[in-house]
């Protein structure tokens, strides 16, 4: 959980947290934590405003002045998905991940 | 001829327009994700890394039909994710044929030939197939065995019922020039209309950033695929941009040609790029600081090639001058000319 000390540490953290691809949870100044996507941000004007899609449906848009930390809490959607781990994996292995992925397409009626 | 007379004519007619017009910074392809949720998960893709709960979110009809009426580019691409999962995709098309304008829904195919049903043959639609090679091939690059094999039985099917259909081809580092003029040979063998080819780009959110083509290696390796062109290949696209990919004309980017609206609005500055989101897309082309982007202007552009940024500007070539139409037509009736 990272906990900006100046208004620079927090433009960087949203920064970081833009391009962070898993869901991060914010506390704010009212005790209020959501935990969402952060997809958008307005870093610039009078008032920066940050938004969310909270993990729980909707859309949230949040002032950079009422966030206290921000934790890089969801999974790293990309990791451990690289092509060389794709190439190097033995045939056996290959072929589970793929049944993997394709069981869970199929789960979600996408097959 | 691989691109129909009448969508060349409207293409035409929307630039030319654009252009007496004096509109200095107009789309020509709307690229429309109605949702990112994917049935494969190719490495090399950058489009699909969300929680779950992003992944579960679409576009509405509405929203599509909206977005494309506010952007006003004659042709709608629908990559994605996968368009065929989008329970309401079959509708979404109906809207944008009713506004006349070119749709390319860009497939896997793997779910292809189940919803054939669901689309009418028209002029305006086509399927644009994702094929990265031949069989093995192209099995490698989707991180899945059978899907070559499943693509192109849905090819068939939808030739068979009229279907105008195209494919599109991701090329990497490791392409073999030779496995893909075969590759070429084979889609021709199919019967596509005609074919759509581009270097791949390293997405910051790809999971695979190593495999992605260098400028350099991009002209070199297109040079091969495409010099000593055999007669038979047709491609939907625009022969300035081959021309382009073979390092044989020099364009700047065009980041606004092909703007980009997802389930987060619309993406700035382009397609691959994601710096930030706008609510509308005047917002968007008002806002984006056009003049930081494209090769020389930015790093994250530098290797850039892709159709997005650099098609639009082959298309303006053609337009702008004597020597690009001329061009055009040269390259068009003898592909091998220099």
């Amino acid at each position: 959980m990272f906990r900006p000390a100046t208004p620079a540490e927090l433009a960087e953290a949203v920064e970081l947290a833009f391009d962070y691809r898993g869901d991060v949870t914010l506390v704010l100044k009212s005790g209020e934590q959501i935990v969402g996507y952060l997809f958008n941000r307005e870093s610039t004007g009078p008032k920066p405003l940050l938004q969310m899609f909270p993990e729980l449906g909707g859309t949230r848009e949040v002032a950079y002045a009422d966030v206290v930390s921000i934790a890089f809490s969801g999974e790293d959607t990309a990791s451990g998905n690289s092509w060389e781990t794709w190439v190097a994996k033995k045939e056996s292995e290959r072929k589970a991940d793929a049944r993997r992925s394709e069981s869970e397409a199929r789960a979600r009626g996408h097959l | 001829m691989a691109v129909p007379l009448s969508q060349m004519f409207t293409v035409s007619k929307y630039v030319l327009t654009q252009q007496l017009k004096g509109v200095k910074r107009y789309p020509l392809v709307l690229m429309l994700e109605p949702l990112f949720r994917c049935n494969l998960a190719c490495a090399g893709c950058g489009k699909i890394q969300y929680p779950d709960h992003v992944l579960d979110k679409h576009l509405t009809p509405e929203q599509c039909w909206a977005a494309a009426d506010e952007c006003g580019a004659p042709i709608v691409s629908i990559p994605g994710g996968e368009p065929l999962i989008h329970p309401r995709m079959a509708e979404i098309v109906r809207g944008l044929v009713e506004r006349k304008k070119y749709v390319y829904v860009c497939t896997n195919a793997i779910l292809l030939e189940r919803k054939l049903d669901e689309y009418t043959p028209s002029k305006y639609l086509t399927f644009s197939i994702h094929m990265d090679g031949s069989r093995d091939e192209h099995d490698l690059a989707v991180c899945r065995d059978g899907v070559y094999d499943v693509a192109t039985k849905a090819i068939k099917e939808a030739l068979r019922r009229g279907h105008r259909v195209t494919t599109n081809s991701t090329l990497f580092d490791d392409a073999n020039p030779e496995r893909v003029r075969k590759f070429f040979d084979e889609m021709m063998e199919l019967g596509v209309e005609g074919m759509m080819i581009s270097p791949g780009y390293s997405y910051q959110k790809a999971p695979d950033q190593k495999h992605f083509l260098k400028r350099n290696k991009t002209r070199e390796l297109f040079a091969k695929i495409l010099g000593n062109r055999r007669r038979g290949w047709r491609f939907n696209q625009s022969p300035l941009f081959l021309e382009f990919l073979m390092g044989r004309r020099d364009y700047q980017c065009t980041p606004w040609g092909n703007p980009t609206y997802n389930v987060f609005g619309w993406q700035k500055p382009c397609y691959l790029l994601q710096e930030g989101y706008a609510k509308t897309f005047r917002e968007m082309m008002d806002t984006t600081a056009w003049d930081q982007y494209g090769t020389g202007r930015n790093e994250k552009c530098a290797d850039c090639m892709v159709h997005c940024g650099y098609e639009a500007s082959a298309v303006a070539d053609t337009f702008g001058s004597l020597s690009g139409f001329g061009r055009t037509v040269k390259i068009t009736l003898s592909p091998n000319a220099r």
